[in-house]
């Protein structure tokens, strides 16, 4: 049976050494979240996810979503413990008061939202989705919308969902069909069919608010034609309460690899009445705010995969006992010495929890400062940390799912054949873990955006807020002796980055191609060095603890030896990733279409 | 004959304009109007003229005391004065009796044999000369310029069938080389070439506009980069010449025009326009036009006006999908399938097949009309050279499925283009259907002839290397904007290595090239991204290399010689300050302006005219003097707006030479590099005294001064400060111990790299880049 205790010692850790202990409490607003909050908070939600959600994840996952006449069934056990999550209080946690919620940092949900994600990947897209839902509205939708669904959504009571994709159509959102007709009354009303609707239907919530893109008759053609739409399951009545069903309805569910638990429905909508949320035609902007938020949301998501598929490695390698050390007995006192005692064990074990908590890391700093763009007093400030935000979107999706992949394949690599057996666990991570490379955009979307998009915007302005800092640090404790053995390679890395994103910006520049030849190999160089740069900061804040006679003295010291394991075994594929950068499109482009 | 004085009479916008335009080339020129009916001076017409031309932005003037080649005088008390000079331009109102009687005044005291010239746009040649003597009929041409008569290059000029050839042909070469105009010959027709077809396009395109339903900032997408009038497209255009120009040509051509000729059934008035004009609303001079700034609110507000309403609104750029689909493809722009295509399929179409109807009737050939709408209305390029882009089948059945007859010329082209390289030579279709070689004067290399006819002996990315013969190569920049990068200073290295010597097969360098600007200076883009992601040591290189390409060419065993036009700024001033020669064109704008993205000149420019200061004979003695002229040359990041002007900023020394003709310019720059080739040796090293921190903190005190008046921002404080520290030598310097130019260079050097790493600095860069106007931070 997989096992979870939620990583709290670390999270404290980074909350504390990485973002700064109180810096949150320093925010307009945010008085109240002291660490000692936050840690209390987060205490709370630790124990729901490992005695609620996760008892469900593998039941969840055989069980599956049923659906008969319409009506979608969420696995056993699930309605109730969305009861509890939802009367706890745990949806409105970062909303605003105002409209019921709880008014904590982002950051703070980010973090629960790692746990979530370990404990049942499947649970946490029904209240993930309502969160991007309120994200939407709250920002875009008028006081009358707002007054009217936002407190639903906070108080968990109703659901959200995002409505984008069409039968033919996903990436290339322009070519979008459902249309709109204006109605006397100001709303509007909805028709076309929408695919890959996670969450579209279930029996959690007792209504479900659906954004849904569409085209107004007068539309211009492609993106800057589409408006974003609020169209409710039932429409309500005055009073507040569930009225009438809506012409919406589910058509069917999807048979999936992975998040069996979480429904994916194609959902029809019949002439279905909803409200214009932003301008007409500016729905491609509301719909970013969603979908920037998602795609953190998504890379917390490849995290929590990350860790809870390390936890269940590192516990089998333990106890399986076979063979013995290379060197010897290890431990004379088993029939025969556990296989953590191996190099290649090790090697597997170690390159997922350095990924993890460099993941941890960085995941905290962008939480931080999505936090920081939205409540800081001083506007360049925000802007600044909205900068590196934008900036580092795209790396965190991809990089985080992908080492969440790789994490959960790692677990079943460690577990040899029982790996590959259902009643194990940790194949259904695998399974799990793999839609997040895909949905958001995937990761080659994200590589793309960050070539294509982030790195020439304002000729390379949100760099800066990387770069910058990075490579202040970096020449700051270049002389450091104790850091030597981190800095230097960190420095090596850090130069390949500069040079490849100027040949990049330089070469795409003539030739689009040629960034979107180097755009997967780039964003992996990045991430590598931007996990490199937090393996910095955690070394010399574990270091500085030390020297202090502070904190867990086992913790610590283990934190140094995975930052030397990251810095000697993972950051060098930089290298490697440079070359392939530099080889350019010539090898990809060269063939031709027929003879593949 | 040789014109050495001139007279201009009449001293509205076009006569003080011509008058002004005289006295740039040095020529003395008379100033004549009518008496002042009142006041004691009754020269004050004149005189109020030539005040106004000093106060006129653009400035007519080259140079302010150009205005004292300009003597004032009257038609009464001052005819006299007529009888010294060589060439008489008349440029007063479009009235044939007025034009007569003033004719018949000034015959009897002109000079004998001296040339007389109307600037008539619209009267032919035989009713001016009309009842005027034989010897005037001799004497009498059409000169027609284009206003502002300094800026505009196009001049027409008409014989009539007494006028001496002699007399033509000596107004035709002061005008080329003197005045540096584009002289085309045209017959004595109605508007002449370029506005004949020009007002004809203008009535067309805004037609086709209102009737298909464009807004004119569709048209204008329309019209001007995919058509080649980039900045303006037809409804800025008018905007800049003014609305209530329009009826006053459209007035006389229609006065004038053929019974059958197009233009009289294009010809329409627009309500809206009407109104606008009645209203005030003549363009850029006007309360607007079809475009205005509105200032309501304190925040500018671009707004353009709805032709069917004729209301204000704000002004979108619009995305057509015409023209990104269609790219530099023209026939792919006017096959498009929406109203915009159609658009482009009309205004193509009629305005080039009325063009290529009027060959021979106005000029007898093609060369003259493109010319006339290159020069005269800015386009890109001419109608035929258009219809070659078309191809002429394509265009003839164009015409064809507009239902407009197809031109004889085109049909006697029978698909064979207008114009076609042989053997390297450019050639062009005659009336008589043969091809004939487009023949330059005297005196004229273009580099577009060398490249058409040669292969460069070298190139990159960003420059090429042109052999332009008599063992002399040329640099040419070709980098977007002629942006100065790596690739540029390979390409120097290059060239060094070429000429070697300069004994050997190569004995010279030209800097040279025939874009509108010379360059605008180092590529910044490039230099932001380095600057965001923090590639200090790769923005150190792109300055020690360029400090290094500077100064191997000051310092080559062979003569380096520029010949720039245009802009010439930053980095591009600084090549210009490095070379032996400068050869510029007259309307050549050279500054250094570094410190408004924040930074200082870099490549030598501080060293250079530090040395120039000191040099320079008017510099009062001791350290200081030739110091504060460089800080204040460089700190208030001046740009002189003619060559003349940058000798007086010592950009220019006063050996440098100008040349008023751009198609002139490059075989001046070789003249002058074999001069120099002959016998040539490479200029000696000087060395600095400067006295060091004293005379930086005098400089500051200066800084601080300023800043208190609120004349200087922080940063540029910060800047200058900078700037104050290199011109007095950096922190060890004293007056003592003379400092060399490689401690100035690194000097240069140092504080670069210091200020592109403030915050300051990379904001005023980045704000250059996105907004293209400094920030004052």
């Amino acid at each position: 049976m997989p096992i979870y205790k939620a990583p709290l010692e670390d999270v404290r850790f980074v909350l504390d050494e990485i973002v700064g202990a109180g810096k949150l409490a320093e925010l307009p607003g945010y008085e109240d979240a002291t660490p000692d909050l936050i840690a209390q908070v987060l205490e709370e939600g630790a124990k729901l996810c490992e005695e609620v959600l996760f008892p469900l994840n593998q039941s969840g996952d055989g069980e599956g979503c049923t659906f008969e006449n319409g009506v979608v069934r969420t696995p056993k056990g699930f309605k109730e413990a969305y009861g509890t999550y939802i009367e706890a209080g745990w949806q409105g946690l970062s909303c605003d008061p105002a409209y019921g919620g709880q008014g904590l940092p982002k950051l703070v949900n980010t973090m629960l939202e790692e746990f979530i994600c370990s404990a049942n990947l499947s649970f946490g897209m029904y209240p993930g989705l309502s969160l991007g839902a309120y994200n939407a509205l709250s920002t875009y939708g008028s006081e009358a919308l707002k007054q009217r669904f936002l407190g639903r959504l906070v108080d968990g009571t109703w659901a959200g969902t995002m409505c984008l994709t069409e039968p033919h159509c996903g990436t290339d959102l322009g070519l979008i069909r459902t249309k709109a007709v204006p109605q006397e009354d100001g709303s509007h009303r909805i028709t076309g069919t929408k695919i890959f609707i996670s969450a579209g239907e279930h029996d959690l919530t007792e209504n479900i608010l659906h954004l849904v893109l569409a085209r107004l008759p007068d539309a211009p053609a492609g993106t800057r034609g589409i408006s974003l739409f609020l169209v409710p399951k039932f429409l309500p009545n005055e009073d507040g309460t569930v009225g009438p069903r809506n012409g919406v309805a589910c058509g069917s569910i999807e048979h999936k690899m992975g998040i069996k638990a979480s429904a994916t429905c194609v959902m029809n909508f019949e002439d279905a009445t909803g409200w214009l949320v932003g301008e007409p035609h500016k729905g491609m902007r509301a719909m970013f705010v969603m979908m920037n938020a998602a795609r953190l949301a998504v890379g917390i998501q490849g995290l929590g995969m990350a860790e809870v598929s390390y936890q269940n490695a590192v516990a089998y390698a333990r106890e399986r006992l076979q063979g013995r050390s290379l060197k010897g007995t290890a431990h004379p006192d088993k029939p025969a010495d556990p296989i953590i005692v191996h190099p290649d064990v090790r090697r597997n074990l170690l390159t997922a929890r350095a990924y993890t908590e460099g993941a941890r890391a960085l995941g905290a700093l962008v939480g931080y400062k999505l936090d920081v763009a939205e409540k800081h007093a001083d506007e360049k400030t925000r802007k600044e940390a909205d900068e590196f935000v934008q900036l580092m979107t795209p790396i965190v999706k991809a990089l985080f799912t992908d080492i969440g992949f790789e994490s959960a394949n790692i677990a079943v690599q460690v577990h040899g054949g029982h790996g590959f057996i259902w009643e194990t666990g940790v194949e259904q991570y695998v399974r799990d873990a793999r839609i997040c490379q895909i949905y958001e955009g995937t990761n080659g979307i994200q590589a793309l955006d960050l070539v294509g998009r982030k790195l020439p915007q304002d000729m390379g302005r949100l760099l800066r807020r990387f770069f910058h800092p990075v490579g202040v640090e970096i020449e700051a404790d270049m002389e450091k002796e104790e850091l030597g053995e981190f800095v230097l390679p960190l420095a090596k890395a850090f130069a390949k980055l500069q040079q490849a994103t100027a040949v990049i910006a330089q070469k795409g520049l003539k030739d689009p191609e040629e960034a979107g030849a180097a755009a997967t190999d780039y964003l992996r160089l990045f991430g590598l060095v931007a996990l490199g740069w937090m393996w910095l900061r955690m070394v010399k804040a574990a270091q500085a603890k030390l020297a202090a006679g502070e904190g867990n003295t086992a913790f610590l010291e283990a934190k140094i030896r995975t930052a030397r394991f990251y810095t000697a075994k993972l950051l060098p594929q930089t290298n490697a990733l440079f070359i392939t950068i530099m080889a350019g499109s010539k090898p990809l482009m060269e063939m031709e279409e027929a003879a593949f | 004959m040789q014109i050495k004085r001139a007279a201009v009479i009449g001293s509205g916008v076009m006569g003080s304009g011509i008058a002004a335009h005289f006295a740039n080339a040095g020529i003395p020129v008379v100033l004549l109007d009518i008496p002042a009916k009142e006041g004691d001076d009754r020269s004050a017409i004149a005189k109020g003229a030539i005040q106004r031309l000093l106060k006129t932005d653009p400035a007519p003037f080259m140079h302010p005391k150009n205005a004292k080649l300009v003597t004032p005088g009257n038609l009464e008390d001052d005819l006299a004065l007529l009888a010294d000079v060589d060439w008489i331009v008349e440029a007063i109102v479009e009235n044939p009796a007025v034009k007569a009687d003033l004719y018949r005044r000034i015959d009897p005291v002109r000079k004998q044999g001296s040339v007389v010239s109307s600037n008539t746009s619209t009267i032919p040649l035989g009713v001016l000369v009309e009842g005027q003597s034989d010897a005037f009929k001799r004497d009498f041409l059409i000169t027609h310029f284009f206003n502002p008569p300094r800026y505009m290059r196009l001049l027409e000029i008409v014989g009539g069938e007494a006028t001496r050839s002699d007399a033509l042909a000596a107004v035709a070469d002061v005008c080329d080389r003197a005045l540096g105009k584009g002289v085309v010959r045209c017959k004595d027709t109605p508007g002449f070439i370029a506005n004949r077809i020009g007002v004809y396009w203008i009535q067309t395109a805004i037609n086709a506009a209102v009737d298909l339903g464009l807004t004119v900032e569709e048209a204008d997408a329309i019209v001007g980069r995919p058509m080649g009038i980039p900045k303006t497209g037809v409804f800025g255009l008018v905007d800049l010449v003014g609305l209530d120009l329009m009826p006053h040509i459209a007035k006389s051509l229609l006065a004038t025009l053929p019974d059958n000729d197009p233009y009289r059934a294009a010809f329409r008035e627009h309500p809206v326009i009407t109104r606008m004009i009645a209203e005030g609303y003549t363009g850029r001079k006007g309360k607007g036009g079809f475009y205005r700034l509105n200032r309501d609110g304190g925040a500018k507000v671009k707004e353009a006006i709805d032709l069917s309403t004729g209301v204000y609104r704000r002004s979108d750029k619009p995305k057509l999908e015409s023209v990104s689909a269609a790219g530099r493809d023209l026939r792919a722009l006017a096959d498009f399938p929406d109203k915009t295509g159609q658009y482009a399929r009309r205004v193509l179409a009629r305005t080039l097949s009325y063009a290529a109807s009027l060959v021979p009737e106005i000029a007898d050939s093609i060369v003259a009309v493109d010319e006339g709408m290159r020069l005269g209305y800015n386009w890109k390029q001419g109608p035929f050279e258009l219809i070659d882009r078309l191809g002429t089948a394509w265009f003839a059945d164009l015409c064809r499925s507009e239902g407009i007859p197809v031109p004889p010329l085109v049909e006697q082209a029978a698909g064979r283009p207008f114009y076609r390289v042989e053997d390297g030579k450019l050639q062009h279709l005659t009336t008589a259907g043969l091809y004939d070689t487009v023949v330059r004067p005297d005196g004229v290399l273009l580099l577009s002839d060398i490249k058409r006819a040669s292969k460069p002996v070298w190139k990159n990315g960003s420059a090429s290397l042109w052999d332009i013969g008599d063992g002399v190569l040329c640099v040419e920049f070709t980098s977007k904007m002629n942006a100065l990068d790596g690739d540029i200073m390979a390409a120097y290295g290059k060239a060094m290595k070429l000429i070697g010597d300069g004994k050997g097969d190569w004995k010279a360098l030209v800097i040279h090239n025939e874009s509108d600007n010379f360059s605008v200076g180092a590529n910044l883009g490039l230099a932001l991204f380095a600057l965001n992601v923090g590639l200090w040591p790769q923005i150190e290189e792109l300055v020690e290399g360029g400090q290094r390409a500077y100064r191997a060419l000051k310092y080559a065993p062979f003569p380096v010689v520029s010949a720039p036009s245009g802009m010439a700024l930053g980095g591009g001033c600084e090549i210009l300050l490095h070379s032996d020669h400068v050869q510029a064109h007259a309307e050549t704008y050279m500054g250094l302006v570094e410190v408004g993205v924040g930074l200082i000149p870099g490549w030598g420019g501080c060293t250079e005219m530090l040395a120039r200061h000191a040099a320079n004979p008017r510099t009062p003695k001791g350290p200081m003097p030739p110091i504060a002229g460089a800080f204040e040359t460089i700190s208030l990041a001046k740009v002189a707006k003619s060559a003349a002007e940058a000798k007086d900023l010592l950009y220019l020394r006063p050996g440098d030479g100008i040349t008023m003709n751009r198609d002139r310019l490059l075989a001046d720059a070789k003249a002058k590099a074999l001069e120099l080739a002959a016998n040539y040796t490479p200029p000696e090293k000087v060395t600095y005294t400067l006295p060091g921190p004293n005379g930086r903190a005098a400089l500051e005190l200066f800084l601080e001064g300023f800043a208190l008046q609120g004349k200087a921002t922080p940063h540029d404080v910060v800047v200058c400060g900078k700037l104050a520290e290199i011109l007095t030598g950096g922190p060890k310097a004293d007056v003592t111990q003379p400092v060399t130019e490689n401690q100035m260079l690194a000097l240069e050097r140092r504080v670069f790299m210091e200020l592109v790493r403030t915050e300051g600095t990379i904001d005023r860069v980045e704000h250059m880049l996105t907004t293209g106007k400094p920030l004052r931070n």
